[in-house]
């Protein structure tokens, strides 16, 4: 699985980008799984944006994104279906977890998409990191770090070749944080997939191939 | 987890805002639509049975009219003037609104009618005619005759019954005849004259509303005249024709000219007809138009909970649901629902049609209990239709959002 950047420019940034120099926006770059890159931003530079970009969210953009050679725009609804489920997963920065559905039945729905990984595999990732107990509870009863938890579980419940994550860790404390990038690296070498992390300071959540300034 | 599961998940998500209320109010309305396009269309095909005459009562729909030229002063001193020739047919074949003619052969020998009932004995002279099978509207399994038969069935103008029961007979002080009487009764015909006199039994077989005659098989009018008539050439005075519209101006007006005469009330019957077939075209147009409506509040009720659940389709959406599988989902959720709504309009229908059957059948109108072919067509177009609709709509809110 390759991504290719060419050229990327949010049109809202665009006034901006041109008075700082960046390693991503207007640049031409390639990453391959399993490659894991760390994309290094400061507030305000557009982190977000660029995981939105990445993932299909938002197309107000110059310039190409390709996943596998296609360029991502160009992606019926039904192949973006398809990729999103088979060969790149997400960790929102603002968790997008479906409030009135308990922490079990949000994790469900995602992991039945596929059936790539088994009820008690889940079971036990959630007890993992601490969330075992919350199963029945409504996701919008859950803490911050409870629902980042859960969000981070429920992108690992599918086959992907990159796993793209905007700030996965910003409301988790240390030891939580070690906990949840163990299972995270473990999950990603399994698939034999890459991953990008957006984050605001240099870190070293993963063993990062790259790490870029955006 | 099993797919129920999974269903159940994406029930509460996308479906937990249709309220009960609205889904009822939508099904009775496609119900509704359904039923009156359903009923529309069975009033459709019942009048046009009806008016084809299919059954033997077919008084209703009687598009064959029985024509002959007007007797004036002029005419009649010379018969030859109210004769109908080989070109007056030729003429009649090419007027406007004419499908079909059949000629109306007379006998052309003397026919007189004796029965005996108990002591007293009756005896009238008497005519006969023959019609074309095609035209007849009574066709019963002994309605054939051949040389060496003795026995001739003979169908009477149900007119002629009529005007004997409640006319003739009360004035005379005779008995009443019902038609199962006249029928089991037979009577004799003596035909010819002198040595050449020949008696046969004649027996009712039918009683007719198209044609006002004595009516007997051809076969047997074309064999009297040639074995008893004065001479061989038989003189047509009658047509029967078979019309599509009688009340057009054009065919009246060529009546008119042609100096043609005929059932007058035929005609403003038929004037009916036409404001009958009129008022049944847009009561269907009057239903498509419900139809539509009742579909309309159905999708519309289905696009209203979609665009309530389009927060959690969005999610869905971006967590990897395909717009097909979200629509399959919901497909599955609605057609059931649209489908019993149809079931039970075919059901209204089917009742409908059997009590009309039950109710017109006192009036001698015969159709058939169950619903025809084209009710059964609009059933199948409703229900491609809508599941055409019905689909397009979901996909089209899901990719939207």
């Amino acid at each position: 699985m390759q991504l290719s950047i060419d050229q990327l420019a949010p049109i809202p940034l665009q006034e901006k980008l041109r008075s700082r120099p960046s390693d991503i926006w207007l640049q031409s770059i390639v990453f391959s799984a399993p490659e894991y890159i760390c994309v290094q931003a400061p507030s305000g530079t557009g982190k977000t944006t660029l995981i939105h970009c990445l993932y299909d969210l938002r197309r107000d953009y110059t310039g190409k994104i390709f996943w596998n050679h296609k360029e991502i725009n160009t992606h019926t609804p039904e192949s973006l279906a398809q990729l999103r489920s088979q060969e790149m997963s997400v960790i929102f920065q603002d968790m997008r977890l479906f409030p009135d559905l308990t922490a079990w039945e949000n994790l469900e729905l995602k992991r039945s998409l596929s059936d790539s990984v088994k009820e008690e595999e889940v079971s036990e990732w959630m007890n993992r990191l601490g969330i075992g107990d919350k199963k029945n509870a409504f996701a919008k009863t859950l803490s911050y770090g409870e629902q980042q938890r859960l969000a981070i579980v429920r992108a690992l419940l599918q086959p992907f070749s990159f796993l793209l994550m905007d700030e996965p860790f910003s409301h988790l404390d240390n030891n939580n944080t070690l906990v949840a990038a163990a299972l995270i690296l473990e999950v990603v070498q399994r698939n034999n997939a890459g991953l990008l992390l957006a984050d605001l300071d240099e870190n070293n959540f993963f063993p990062y191939h790259k790490t870029l300034l955006l | 987890m099993s797919s129920n599961n999974r269903e159940g998940i994406l029930k509460k998500l996308l479906l937990r805002n249709s309220k009960k209320g609205r889904l009822y109010s939508a099904w009775i309305a496609l119900c509704i639509g359904c039923t009156l396009l359903l009923v529309s269309v069975m009033i459709w095909s019942t009048f046009q049975d009806i008016l084809k005459g299919k059954t033997s009562q077919d008084s209703l729909g009687s598009t064959f009219l029985t024509v002959s030229k007007i007797v004036d002063d002029a005419s009649m001193a010379n018969k030859e003037r109210t004769q109908i020739q080989a070109q007056d047919l030729v003429q009649i074949k090419q007027a406007p609104q004419v499908q079909d003619v059949g000629l109306l052969t007379p006998a052309n020998f003397n026919v007189s009618a004796f029965m005996g009932l108990g002591t007293n004995t009756y005896s009238t002279l008497l005519f006969l005619e023959a019609a074309p099978d095609r035209f007849m509207d009574q066709m019963p399994e002994t309605w054939k005759w051949q040389e060496g038969d003795n026995t001739i069935p003979i169908i009477l103008s149900r007119d002629f019954l009529n005007m004997y029961n409640y006319v003739f007979a009360p004035s005379q002080g005779l008995p009443l005849l019902s038609e199962q009487t006249v029928m089991a009764l037979g009577f004799t015909l003596t035909m010819g004259e002198g040595a050449h006199q020949v008696n046969y039994r004649a027996q009712v077989e039918g009683f007719s509303d198209r044609i006002s005659s004595v009516l007997v098989p051809q076969s047997f009018i074309d064999f009297g005249n040639i074995k008893f008539g004065a001479n061989s050439a038989t003189t047509i005075s009658r047509v029967i024709i078979k019309v599509a519209d009688p009340s057009d101006k054009n065919f009246t007006n060529f009546l008119e000219n042609n100096h043609y005469t005929t059932n007058a009330e035929q005609l403003r019957f038929s004037k009916m007809r036409s404001i009958v077939e009129v008022v049944s075209s847009a009561t269907g147009i009057l239903a498509l138009l419900l139809m539509a409506i009742g579909a309309l509040v159905f999708i519309l009720f289905i696009e209203l909970t979609m665009a309530q659940a389009e927060a959690s389709v969005q999610l869905l959406l971006q967590i990897g649901y395909s717009p097909k599988k979200l629509s399959r989902f919901l497909i599955r959720k609605y057609i059931p629902i649209m489908l019993s709504a149809l079931l039970v309009a075919v059901l209204i229908a089917l009742l409908i049609q059997f009590f009309a059957a039950q109710k017109l059948s006192n009036l001698q109108l015969y159709i058939p209990s169950i619903p025809s072919v084209y009710v059964w067509c609009a059933v199948g177009t409703s229900a491609l239709i809508l599941l055409w609709q019905i689909n397009r709509s979901i996909y089209r809110a899901i990719s939207a959002s």
